[in-house]
């Protein structure tokens, strides 16, 4: 189960009432003069989550879990009065765990829609239901957040392993290194204890590949809470565009486009860009560690030069090495919005720095 | 009778395009002997798509399998009923009797004529009577293919070929080889930069990681200790998305100690162990750069049994058990070390077990060819799938066959060869629950995070409800890998 770390972005797309989001800690606040809290589902969920630690509702004390939920800017009061209604089993939420699927909650919607007698009942449960539903969005979301900064967690470890093992290659053959530049073999003939030194080239990128359909069941309230994606996908097409059709085929790869999505599913392009998000909450994890991968990134955009290095290095051919070096030599002025890229020629020179060396 | 052997009719049929170039064997005079009669094909239609096609035909050969494996090796040439090769496929082209090389345009036919070829060495392969024939067969289809050639059957067919030569080559020096298996001589970073570039091009990998990862988050939730032990720790890049994860959650215990110990065993060489302390080192410095406690523990085998008592344990830590099978093994492992694996971390009674397994069959008392076929069909779906993504041209796609799948694909041969591989159980969920694990259920939050994996890549991908604690990543109608979460009996 995934929990907000940062509900405020996307509390703020949907929760249109007269609210204040507070700053980190997610708390929702009216704007009354006398502040009230808002339970919001994940909250709530967060709450839930630290009484059933505490050994349920009756063993828990607001101040236990006060402490256990370590939200900022939550107090004792708040937490009473919760807890209070938690008890009594007077909070709406506590049902929502019964539908497992969203289509178990649609079918129960329907369900709701001809057996509900009065009118109160259905608004009632129309209103669980959208809670639920929201609840499921937000989850989804949460799912999409958390699967792009693992990715990116294990695409940072990878590129650090490749910095290591350029690094200790590099050091071994310092010696053989400076002989081989003397004969004109450039440096990346010394890696070569293999015959194939890679021809690593721009993965195709997940950028350019498909983006959340599912989230296009929720449908409007799809475009609200996709809105703040908009500033993203303006930097995919300004990127896509900028560079030369070769390079757009290599990120799309084969994929067809799908034409029955349109626009809305665009804006839900997922963002992997490094930027966006750090492993440890907002502390950069390493700035020498980015800038290396900014480096890498600047490199691989070239385009020239990474489409002479294909040609030359699929040939296999004993000249790669001056490639190499033009390859680092060369900067570009794009920073393109792409995860980092490898590139182990870049790890050779700059992995020195690298944190994990 | 040719009724019966409907691949050896195409056999021949295929042997007769090519001029008798193989040398002096009996295949040899098979190709010329069956001259005419290729000849006289030609009522076959010239349109279909040979890059879906032929996975069809591995599964329909597969069917026939139970005739073929009562056969000998049969490359003698039978008066061919075309007739008998219509169940296989539609059709396939007219040009009959034009080389294939000189007219690329016949790519696609050649698709069906290296299958069968490599059926046949593998055939021939299993009997020292047969080994000289295998040579041959091999030999030509050294000639017919490359790894670096423009079509995905036939750089499948080139790699299944060196994989079946070097198997041929171990078995003649049988006697002076070590248990040690000759890794390939690939650059390490060659090898990681591939491993990344796949990871990149296919769900495949992080299907296994991640939906494994996920389940672990879920079952420790609570606890402030946690220790994995990882039977395969490979490069230990699956830990890099738990550790983030950990030091991003904000429910539960604040900040979760984990504890990762890591097995190596002795029988593989100072390599492997090099290899895991080396892993240590790596997610040492990663648990350090963003602030997650850690401790990690080399855990070395002297062995294959495996002993719970050689863990170091701390009470009241949560025990996870990890197991990730999907990937290449470079390193030997006893086919039984598994079994004495997971009856051994029973009794330390874990929280939750992840088994991530690739769906090639090496269970049950099939034939080595039904293996074999069904080892063809795996890795022809996982071409295929990258296809899909990416160009046969990116150089990108050829460096990760050649350094990874190739090694892959010989890794496999040689596990299939083996008898003593084979298991004589279905598959490894079957035995834990004979085995009275219990089954843990999928969340809908993994559920959820294998779809959107998914839709990162691909059409062709799909994911797939497997009982209630499991999930299956498929490329098209092929399962390729999937995933199961199991707990101890004694766990609540």
């Amino acid at each position: 189960m995934f929990h907000a770390k940062k509900p405020s972005s996307m509390n703020g797309s949907y929760e249109n009432r007269a609210m204040c989001v507070q700053g980190d800690s997610g708390l929702v606040l009216t704007t009354d003069p006398k502040p009230r809290l808002r339970w919001t589902v994940e909250l709530h969920e967060r709450f839930v989550d630290a009484v059933a630690q505490l050994g349920g509702p009756d063993k828990a004390t607001p101040k236990t879990i006060m402490r256990v939920m370590g939200v900022k800017g939550l107090t004792l009061y708040h937490l009473k009065s919760h807890l209070q209604k938690f008890r009594l089993g007077k909070q709406p939420h506590k049902e929502y765990g019964d539908h497992s699927t969203k289509e178990g909650s649609r079918a129960a919607m329907d369900m709701q829609r001809n057996v509900a007698s009065s009118s109160g009942m259905m608004s009632r449960n129309m209103n669980e239901m959208q809670m639920e539903v929201q609840r499921r969005l937000h989850e989804q979301l949460e799912v999409q957040r958390h699967l792009q900064l693992r990715i990116e967690a294990q695409g940072k470890y990878m590129q650090s392993i490749l910095e290591r093992a350029c690094q200790t290659l590099a050091g071994e053959n310092m010696a053989a290194a400076t002989a081989a530049a003397a004969a004109g073999g450039g440096y990346k003939g010394n890696l070569g204890s293999s015959s194939l030194s890679a021809p690593v080239g721009p993965p195709p990128h997940p950028l350019s590949f498909p983006p959340f359909q599912d989230l296009n069941i929720y449908g409007n309230t799809t475009d609200q809470v996709l809105d703040h994606h908009n500033f993203h996908h303006q930097n995919i097409e300004n990127h896509f565009t900028a560079n030369n059709a070769a390079d757009t085929n290599i990120y799309l790869g084969k994929k067809r486009p799908n034409p029955s999505f349109g626009n809305d599913v665009r804006k839900g392009l997922l963002m992997w860009s490094d930027q966006d998000h750090d492993l440890a909450g907002n502390q950069p994890i390493d700035d020498e560690h980015r800038i290396q991968i900014q480096m890498a990134t600047h490199v691989s955009t070239d385009l020239d030069s990474l489409s002479e290095i294909y040609e030359r290095k699929s040939g296999l051919s004993g000249d790669e090495g001056n490639n190499g070096g033009k390859l680092l030599e060369r900067p570009s002025p794009r920073r393109s919005p792409l995860s980092p890229m490898m590139n182990p020629n870049g790890g050779l020179i700059q992995g020195r720095n690298s944190p994990f060396g | 009778m040719s009724m019966d052997y409907p691949y050896d009719d195409l056999l021949d049929l295929y042997f007769s395009n090519t001029p008798a170039t193989a040398g002096s064997t009996t295949a040899a005079a098979t190709i010329s002997s069956c001259e005419e009669h290729g000849n006289s094909s030609n009522d076959w239609s010239l349109d279909m798509d040979w890059d879906c096609d032929y996975r069809d035909l591995i599964e329909s050969m597969m069917d026939d399998e139970g005739a073929m494996m009562e056969s000998p090796p049969m490359l003698s040439c039978h008066n061919a009923q075309e007739g008998a090769c219509n169940s296989a496929s539609t059709g396939l082209s007219t040009a009959y009797g034009v080389d294939v090389e000189e007219e690329p345009k016949l790519d696609e036919s050649k698709g069906l004529r290296l299958v069968h070829l490599l059926v046949a060495a593998a055939e021939a392969s299993t009997d020292v009577k047969t080994r000289e024939l295998t040579r041959v067969i091999l030999a030509r289809l050294k000639r017919l293919v490359s790894p670096s050639d423009r079509t995905n059957m036939e750089r499948l067919a080139a790699h299944f070929a060196n994989g079946l030569s070097k198997l041929l080559e171990r078995a003649n020096q049988q006697r002076q080889a070590g248990p040690h298996q000759q890794r390939d001589a690939y650059d390490q970073s060659d090898v990681i930069s591939a491993f990344q570039l796949l990871q990149n091009m296919s769900p495949y990998v992080n299907f296994g990681y991640l939906t494994a990862t996920q389940a672990i988050i879920e079952a420790v939730k609570y606890d402030r200790r946690v220790h994995i032990v990882d039977y395969d720790i490979t490069e230990g890049a699956q830990w890099a998305s738990l550790m983030q994860a950990f030091v991003s959650k904000n429910t539960g215990p604040s900040a979760q100690h984990l504890r990762i110990t890591a097995l190596s065993r002795a029988t593989n060489g100072k390599k492997s162990i090099a290899a895991v302390q080396e892993a240590g080192r790596r997610l040492t410095a990663f648990a350090e750069s963003i602030g997650q406690p850690f401790s990690y523990h080399h855990c070395k085998l002297e062995t294959d049994t495996f002993n719970a008592s050689s863990l170091k344990l701390v009470r009241g830590e949560a025990v996870v058990i990890n197991c990730m099978l999907h990937l290449p093994r470079f390193s030997h492992q006893a086919p039984n070390s598994l079994i004495s694996f997971l009856s051994e971390v029973k009794t330390l009674n874990p929280k939750l077990i992840t088994l991530v397994h690739e769906e090639v069959g090496l269970m049950g008392n099939q034939g080595f060819l039904h293996r074999f076929m069904d080892l063809l069909h795996q890795f022809s779906a996982m071409f295929d799938s990258l296809e899909a993504g990416l160009s046969i041209a990116t150089p990108a796609r050829g460096f990760v066959e050649r350094v990874f799948i190739g090694p892959w694909v010989y890794g496999w041969l040689t596990r299939i060869t083996d008898d003593s591989e084979v298991e004589s159980f279905a598959s490894w969920p079957q035995w834990l629950e004979a085995n009275g694990f219990k089954a843990v259920d999928v969340s809908f939050a993994n559920r959820c995070q294998a779809k959107l994996l998914l839709s990162l890549f691909n059409d062709g991908y799909r994911v797939e409800e497997l009982g209630q604690n499991g999930l299956v990543l498929g490329w098209k109608s092929r399962r390729l890998v999937s995933a199961s979460f199991w707990a101890s009996p004694e766990s609540n």
